[in-house]
């Protein structure tokens, strides 16, 4: 686990966005029940015992996320097109938790009040024993697989901590998810845009 | 090598072979990998040179290490001319050809100093994580055998990695396994692995590759792209074989999706290793055109993770997943027009 630092001048800036309403997914679950897990299609899971506490305050490279509830239900947004909706605002980024199965990248698209709508790149390294092919920061990293029937050593999952820019100058309304059961959303958080 | 009549000991000389991987490959490059650094060749080089499409109707296998491969006019299909069709590289399946002596082969190679590539099921071997879990067709790496103590000597660069003896007994189960459907494993079951074995040899050493050398490489492979032949291949092929799965989607046939798994590895895996290295050329040769067309050719790898995974998660109900596979599909198709054109426009100026 990297990037667990005190607020920074960027974290003053940043606010995490509720969406409990969109989880679908859990990818997370304890060693006495991984059985509970099914990031993937294979039904393999994050360890809990390496991860935050559930909905605790955390930050990565300076930068707050609400975690999600661990072991006690579903604790990410597997990605099929969800509408994020965030306090209307001026940002500069997109921060988000974020795993992937299997490399990916997609497209999110960025509703403003004016009515215009941006596509921006998404892009999400695997969680499966990878590098961060996209420059990410390793967030959190279970150092153990968890399988339906076993615990798997040797085999890390990682969550990645990933941005994406908003670079019109307007004012954001919502997030539209891409359609790639993939990629799998565990937080998100806006850096407003500094004035 | 060691050989002892007595002992039956049998070993590559040198130290174990290297374990090559990348998160895209599978199974089927990284024991190539293994094989050709041992050869002195770069991985990389040899097989990322080549970019094709290539689907062969009803030749897709549920085997991790399936990869598109047509047979030769006179010959027995090349699996190592399909993954490296700009170099010498040459591999032929075969079998033990005495059931009462099924190492003889195994031993022959070794004591060439030659490794053995073994298909293997993964239920049986104690290293990777399906073992007494779940049935899955799988490619290892046999640099050993002691006879004696009763052990063959086996690398594996798939995670979690391996490299140590396993049991005679335990390998023996794994490599004559049947394999059978296994419902916690629908794309790498069901398919008998029989002790088959590959014969890999590169018969040339790569030549150095430079911007002349790799320019020849990417004309050849964007008129493969932009030619239409008799066989699914190029962005015509691509487009016949995507219309194909959305039918099969339509009319509710899951094994169109069981197939998509395999067969999209091995796309997925061939675009990501081109990309890999034309973005380290340009990198390289201080061009910026070919490192970018470099990274469209990833983008076409990663546009293969939607396409497949839509279809893994939906093959209990292929028509309900239809409408996000045509998006998939057009997306995918879409990031091969763009890679095709930028690697033309590079391999023009090199």
């Amino acid at each position: 686990m990297t990037g667990i630092s005190v607020s920074s001048a960027r974290g003053r800036l940043c606010d995490p966005v509720d969406i409990s309403d969109h989880r679908n997914n859990t990818a997370i679950s304890a060693a006495t029940e991984t059985r509970a897990g099914a990031f993937n299609v294979w039904r393999n899971s994050f360890a809990a015992e390496y991860l935050p506490a559930g909905q605790s305050l955390v930050h990565v490279d300076g930068v707050p996320f609400e975690f999600p509830p661990v072991c006690d239900g579903p604790d990410n947004v597997r990605c099929a097109g969800q509408f994020i909706r965030v306090p209307v605002g001026r940002y500069d980024w997109i921060h988000v938790l974020a795993a992937s199965e299997r490399r990916c990248e997609d497209t999110v698209e960025l509703n403003f009040a004016d009515s215009s709508v941006d596509a921006e790149s998404l892009r999400i390294s695997d969680f499966w024993a990878a590098p961060a092919w996209f420059g990410e920061v390793r967030a959190f990293e279970s150092l153990v697989m968890h399988y339906p029937h076993h615990v798997q050593r040797g085999i890390p999952a990682v969550m990645w901590a990933q941005r994406v820019p908003v670079t019109r100058r307007a004012d954001l309304t919502g997030i539209l998810l891409p359609r790639n059961v993939a990629v799998h959303v565990f937080a998100v958080t806006l850096q407003r845009t500094e004035l | 090598m060691t050989v002892d009549a007595t002992a039956r000991t049998y070993m590559i000389i040198g130290p174990e072979p290297e374990l090559w991987y990348r998160d895209l490959i599978s199974c089927l490059q990284a024991t190539f990998g293994s094989v050709l650094t041992r050869a002195g060749a770069d991985p990389l080089e040899v097989l990322g040179a080549g970019w094709r499409f290539l689907h062969l109707p009803g030749d897709v296998r549920s085997e991790e290490f399936y990869y598109p491969c047509p047979p030769g006019e006179s010959e027995a299909a090349d699996l190592g001319a399909a993954l490296a069709p700009h170099h010498e590289l040459h591999a032929r399946w075969w079998q033990p050809a005495d059931e009462n002596d099924v190492w003889r082969e195994v031993r022959e190679t070794l004591a060439e100093d030659r490794l053995v590539i073994a298909a293997v099921d993964n239920y049986h071997l104690p290293f990777r994580p399906a073992y007494g879990d779940v049935h899955a067709a799988h490619l290892v790496v046999v640099y050993g055998l002691d006879e004696t103590r009763g052990v063959v000597h086996v690398s594996d660069a798939m995670p979690p990695s391996f490299r140590g003896a396993v049991p005679i007994k335990e390998f023996l189960r794994s490599w004559g396994s049947a394999n059978p459907t296994d419902v916690q494993d629908a794309f790498f079951s069901d398919s008998r692995i029989d002790r088959r074995c590959l014969d890999v040899r590169l018969d040339a050493p790569p030549p150095p590759l430079t911007p002349a050398l790799l320019g020849g490489f990417l004309r050849t492979d964007v008129d493969g792209f932009t030619t239409v032949g008799s066989a699914r291949t190029g962005l015509a092929g691509y487009d016949e074989f995507a219309a194909e799965l959305l039918d099969r989607c339509r009319a509710g046939d899951a094994g169109a999706l069981r197939e998509l798994y395999p067969f999209g590895w091995a796309m997925q895996a061939q675009a990501s290793l081109h990309g890999e290295l034309l973005r380290r050329c340009g990198r390289r040769w201080e061009d910026p055109a070919l490192a970018g067309a470099g990274r469209a050719v990833e983008a076409v790898a990663h546009a293969w993770t939607g396409l497949r995974f839509t279809g893994a998660h939906g093959l209990a109900d292929p028509r309900a997943v239809e409408a996000d596979i045509a998006h998939h599909a057009t997306v995918l198709r879409g990031t091969y027009a763009r890679a095709v054109d930028a690697v033309g426009a590079a391999a023009a100026l090199l």
